[in-house]
């Protein structure tokens, strides 16, 4: 790599930080085409830049998210239980799933949530509900400050059971596809438990990390982390992440969609496009 | 509205709803902090020293270690040496236990709220995650 390329790279981290720390993803939609269609890097490689980066946006924003209770800390952890024990189920059935359809299906599921969210577009914030009585014995009852509609705003998860299943559903995936499924996450969060916009990028944003710290401890030990590659993808990604999570908090719910549909259409695209076996390289 | 931010306290005690408690949520955004600070520390050390010796070069001019970095001794032997790419190995990994670290951490607090439940939702994230671990090996 010279200098040149390790600059591009910078940049493009950057912008995969900024994007990820707003729309609760992880950037490897945009970082693994880049290494592997700029620069030729070897998809592993690729792969194993963008766990780190995964781990660098989470890290990165969470910081933040979490101190200005953006983050729902206890939906994320109880949440957590759901992803990492699929990703364990889905790195357990890789070996006998045959990987080309699952990502046209996948690709196809997340096209028609994109469609869906047509419909949420003007909505700022999800209906207040009466918190449920297993809502609050999770203590999945919160509220979060929203500088700028300017007022302290209250929420509830609803519809538990099916985040939770849904959560699984984006672990297996993330463990049997190899991708960081954030999108699936604020889908659940959003869709099912109807969370606001805010408080699901944030929150997803927040358990990407550890899901992928479990699989990087795999990746590095096989040496698919480059170090001269993943240290310039790391650091552009922690500043942009840094940069993203101040600019989430001055953004509308509806903005924050806005930016999160596109996002959805180009990973659905990328996973489309994997599944027919064209090698545009590929997110989540 | 002149007052719009509310501290979490209030809001709790206003509304009856649970909200993340504060000494949890500052641990957790500490414990995040400090170890993306000390990461991005060791990767900055080590791109700015690979610009002087080159990534596979040694400060001290002394002999590298035949193990590839990412195993031990090779990340032992090369930051003896102060191998930038060893160095920035090191950032690396603490960059990857840091999100364990803050389930640790979220553990320990949730121990202190006497919140059983979150308690043992976190012992079973860290054991999932343990698992995990011991699976692929």
């Amino acid at each position: 790599m010279s200098p040149t390329q390790d600059l591009t790279i910078f940049a493009i981290s950057i912008a995969a930080g900024v994007l990820g720390a707003l729309a609760g993803i992880g950037g490897g939609m945009l970082v693994i085409p880049a290494l592997t269609f700029l620069y030729g890097v070897d998809i592993r490689v690729a792969i194993g830049a963008s766990i780190v980066s995964i781990i660098a946006t989470s890290s990165g924003a969470a910081a933040a998210y979490v101190r200005d209770r953006l983050t729902n800390l206890r939906v994320g952890m109880f949440l957590e239980l759901a992803t990492t024990s699929g990703a364990v189920l889905g790195a357990l059935l890789a070996a006998i799933v045959a990987p080309q359809l699952l990502f046209l299906l996948l690709g196809i599921v997340l096209l028609f949530s994109a469609g869906m969210q047509v419909y949420r577009l003007r909505e700022e914030l999800p209906p207040e509900t009466p918190p449920s009585a297993a809502a609050q014995a999770l203590g999945l009852v919160s509220s979060y400050p929203d500088a700028r509609l300017g007022r302290e705003v209250p929420y509830a998860a609803r519809r538990i059971g099916l985040g939770f299943v849904a959560m699984g559903f984006a672990g297996l995936i993330s463990g049997l596809l190899g991708i960081g499924s954030g999108a699936l996450k604020v889908l659940a969060m959003d869709g099912a438990m109807r969370l606001p916009m805010k408080v699901s990028t944030a929150t997803s944003n927040f358990m990407i990390g550890v899901t992928a710290a479990a699989s990087a401890g795999i990746y590095i030990g096989r040496g698919d982390v480059d170090v001269q590659i993943a240290t310039p993808v790391a650091l552009g990604v922690l500043a942009g992440a840094i940069l993203g999570a101040r600019l989430l908090v001055r953004l509308r719910n509806q903005q924050v969609r806005l930016i999160f549909v596109p996002v959805l259409i180009v990973i659905a695209l990328q996973l489309i496009a994997r599944g027919l076996g064209l090698d545009i390289g590929f997110g989540g | 509205m002149s007052e719009p931010r509310v501290t979490s306290g209030e809001t709790e005690a206003r509304s009856g709803r649970q909200a993340d408690p504060e000494a949890l949520r500052l641990a957790v955004s500490r414990v995040l902090t400090i170890g993306v600070a000390i990461s991005a520390t060791l990767l900055i050390i080590g791109v700015v020293l690979a610009a002087f010796v080159g990534w596979t070069g040694s400060l001290t001019g002394a002999a590298l270690p035949s193990e590839p970095v990412y195993t031990l001794p090779g990340l032992l032997g090369g930051l003896a040496v102060l191998q930038p790419l060893a160095i920035a190995q090191l950032g690396l990994f603490v960059l990857v236990l840091t999100p364990i670290l803050r389930v640790l951490t979220s553990l320990i607090l949730f121990i202190e709220e006497r919140d059983r439940v979150y308690v043992l939702v976190s012992l079973g994230v860290l054991a999932i995650l343990l698992t995990s671990l011991l699976l692929v090996r």
